[in-house]
């Protein structure tokens, strides 16, 4: 970042190719089209540029890149007039967009989607940054304006969510978990 | 071992320490909660979380395309640091009170005394001052309205309050006559802290925290060289003179947020 802010155009390249894949993911979930992710990601970069001269060298980019990314993406939301906010009790949740390879998702990869989509905004946002956007507790706290303990509690109740609403279905009904190893090693 | 190395783990499909994850699990609830059932809920959000996602193929020379168009007197204006921004709009109401109020003083000033007029300048130019601040920054914005409603409600009320307040035989003597001149006054003076505040947006298209914020700043503004420039405190004249000039810049903005969306 500070070569970028000195002027050094593949510097801007190298925040590009590390960033885009995670904003991308981080803000696909809640929107109905690729495009209004790309155009997100686009506006995120912009602000990024407009922004570049408050950035403090020793502080970590990747939380500030995702605050101005949220701010951006809440404000679209309420621009559009569409719900962030969703509840526990609320089945009528937006069908997520399709990717390259969406005739080949499985239906196991659609109910994840859904059950993210049916969690409050606070545990949803947290999760995402968390897992979508690649961001460590601390960082996610930083982004939002929290602590760290409060987004650890927020992920907890998500996670249990989650698990109460996957909980129904069969397990990888399509082989999407199968092959992936486990993580525990024995010693 | 932390949550991240877990999430990392389970994205990667790289192996874990059992003694180290044990020791782990034991003090991390919400990472326990991705273990449970075979690691079924881990396991779907690291496979949501390596699914890609489509990109334009030019996606890169567009953002290139898009910074480049930022050239010109507003880009300068509006990548400058929150900092320098928050200062020169301070520094533009400043000039503008003084120019409009201190220099102009109301007929009736001397009568009042100092720890009035300064007690009323502090708190005007402390909620300008935090109105401004959180205007320009980028900070989390979780509830936008929340935190700049009470600012607005602030901003409108002020002007009315202080209009009850007690004051000189002039002041309150007076009729509701010349109310158009103080909101002409009090639009002129605050015009080119609006114009950059404008200026120094860095948003497209102001945002409704931006118009509340905005209003709430420029509306106070006005209404503090106003109360240093105008003895008139008849309630009538205050209402339509003064305290409207909040409501007049918040319908500005509203207006501007709405045309630059169409």
């Amino acid at each position: 970042m500070t070569a970028y802010i000195a002027g050094d155009k593949a510097a801007f390249r190298e925040l590009f190719r590390r960033y885009t894949p995670l904003l991308q993911r981080a803000m696909a979930r809640d929107l109905r089209s690729s495009e209004e992710a790309n155009d997100l990601v686009q506006q995120t970069f912009l602000h990024l540029h407009r922004s570049r001269l408050d950035f403090e060298p020793g502080r970590k980019l990747k939380p500030w890149i995702f605050t101005i990314a949220l701010n951006l993406k809440r404000e679209f939301f309420r621009r559009s007039k569409r719900r962030f906010e969703t509840s526990l009790e609320d089945d009528r949740v937006a069908e997520p967009f399709e990717g390259p390879r969406g005739q080949e998702r499985s239906d196991a990869a659609r109910e994840m989607e859904r059950a993210l989509q049916t969690l409050p905004a606070e545990q949803r946002e947290v999760i995402e940054l968390h897992w979508f956007g690649g961001l460590s507790f601390p960082e996610v706290a930083e982004a939002v304006g929290s602590t760290v303990a409060a987004v650890k509690v927020r992920a907890h109740r998500g996670y249990v969510a989650l698990r109460a609403r996957l909980g129904d279905t069969a397990p990888d009904p399509d082989g999407v978990l199968a092959g992936k190893p486990s993580v525990v090693e024995s010693k | 071992m932390d949550c991240s190395q877990i999430r990392d783990s389970f994205m990667s499909g790289d192996r874990l320490s059992e003694e180290q994850l044990e020791a782990h699990l034991a003090q991390c609830p919400q990472c326990k909660a991705l273990f449970e059932r075979d690691a079924e809920l881990g396991r779907s959000l690291a496979a949501q979380a390596n699914a890609a996602l489509p990109l334009p193929a030019d996606f890169f020379e567009q953002i290139e395309q898009g910074l480049a168009r930022e050239t010109g007197a507003r880009a300068w204006l509006r990548s400058r640091p929150s900092r320098v921004r928050f200062v020169f709009t301070l520094l533009l109401v400043l000039l503008a009170v003084i120019a409009g109020g201190v220099l102009r003083q109301r007929a009736d000033f001397a009568q009042y005394p100092f720890l009035r007029v300064a007690l009323l300048l502090c708190v005007y130019f402390v909620a300008i001052a935090l109105a401004f601040a959180k205007e320009l920054s980028e900070l989390p914005r979780r509830n936008p309205l929340r935190e700049s409603l009470p600012l607005l409600a602030f901003a409108l009320a002020v002007p009315i309050l202080a209009a009850f307040a007690p004051a000189t035989e002039l002041s309150r003597r007076a009729g509701a006559e010349g109310a158009l001149n103080c909101f002409a006054y009090g639009a002129l003076f605050t015009l080119p802290v609006a114009l950059l505040l404008w200026a120094f947006d860095r948003n497209d298209r102001p945002s409704l925290r931006s118009v509340c914020l905005s209003a709430a700043a420029l509306g106070l503004s006005a209404n503090l060289l106003l109360e240093l420039h105008c003895s008139n405190g008849n309630p009538l004249h205050v209402l339509l003179g003064h305290a409207s000039l909040g409501v007049a810049w918040l319908t500005a903005w509203a207006a501007a947020r709405g045309l630059s969306r169409a």
